[in-house]
């Protein structure tokens, strides 16, 4: 992706911080794949995510490679057969908190909210929407989502042969650690 | 039956015996143990970081699937507290750093900011920062 844009991006997230801004940079995604012939997990723990609570902006950006497998085979498949991560080495996700006047982020709690927005995987950009928890605890703000994703839906073509070994329906987690965003 | 017919047909067994297992053992294989591995690169956590922030392009090609072994000072560290844990190493930029996730096993528990530290990992890429993954600590 265009590392000046993202430069840029996060350049204006610092200079507009007031705390309004909570960051990660570890947060973790997984999916989750259960057939009758083996069950499938990839785990990504180096996620880069800005939650700005004045807006209920989220933003999510991951590195493909980052997915991490069990078995060797499985993440060289995954490279290389499916998400192509040398031609396409990210993955992010755009989007809203849409009921975010239902968060009260002075107040520790659990919250349920509504996120959508736009989902590129594979160079392929979808609209969703997920249901999700934010958390306001001391010291900062925890997410949690799970959804489900189609992989034909992001051209990921799954050969006929291998078709029944991978769910037709992936599912995803996403657990965030947010801690604010120092204004300098 | 005739010999010759007998030795082909123990050789056919023997051999789809054997390529069976071959398919199991690759199909089951695991990461190979980067305690084991001899890194591909040696180098300071500010250098790296710079020739990503300078190049992502090129640094990206020279780097991504390598071995690294990678120096410099620990800025933070993160106990994966249920997910895996990683440490933040020190660079030249402010915004900008190298992190090291260890696998989940790694037991980070004896790490504080401010020591120096050598780790060897694999390197996936530059997001916000130079990635590692797989991390183990060399000292």
């Amino acid at each position: 992706m265009k590392r000046a844009t993202v430069i840029f991006a996060i350049t204006f997230l610092f200079l507009a911080a007031n705390a309004q801004k909570y960051m990660t940079r570890n947060g973790y995604i997984g999916f989750y794949s259960h057939t009758a012939v083996e069950d499938i997990k990839g785990d990504n723990n180096q996620v880069a995510s800005i939650l700005d609570i004045s807006t209920g902006d989220i933003v999510f950006q991951v590195l493909v490679k980052s997915f991490h497998f069990d078995k060797a085979l499985m993440e060289e498949h995954f490279n290389e057969n499916y998400m192509e991560s040398e031609k396409f080495p990210k993955s992010t996700f755009k989007g809203k908190i849409t009921n975010l006047s239902s968060v009260d982020f002075s107040k520790p709690g659990k919250y349920d909210v509504t996120v959508e927005g736009d989902l590129n995987i594979h160079d392929v950009t979808n609209k969703v929407a997920a249901k999700g928890t934010i958390e306001v605890v001391t010291g900062g703000i925890n997410a949690n989502s799970k959804f489900n994703i189609v992989p034909e839906d992001y051209k990921i073509n799954i050969p006929g042969v291998v078709r029944d070994n991978i769910a037709k329906n992936l599912e995803v987690a996403v657990t965030m650690k947010y801690t604010p965003v120092e204004s300098k | 039956m005739k010999k010759p017919v007998k030795i082909v047909l123990i050789s056919i067994v023997v051999l789809g015996v054997a390529g069976l297992a071959a398919g199991l053992f690759l199909f089951n294989k695991k990461h190979s143990d980067l305690n084991k591995v001899k890194p591909d690169f040696k180098i300071e956590a500010s250098i790296i970081q710079k020739e990503f922030e300078e190049n992502e392009a090129s640094a990206t090609s020279k780097y991504l699937n390598k071995i690294i072994e990678i120096s410099g000072q620990i800025q933070s560290v993160k106990q994966g507290d249920g997910f895996a844990s990683s440490i933040n190493l020190k660079t030249g930029s402010e915004m900008s750093s190298v992190i090291c996730t260890f696998s989940s096993s790694g037991d980070i528990s004896g790490l504080a900011a401010g020591s120096d530290i050598t780790v060897r990992g694999e390197c996936s890429g530059f997001l916000m920062d130079v990635l590692l993954n797989n991390c183990v600590i060399v000292k």
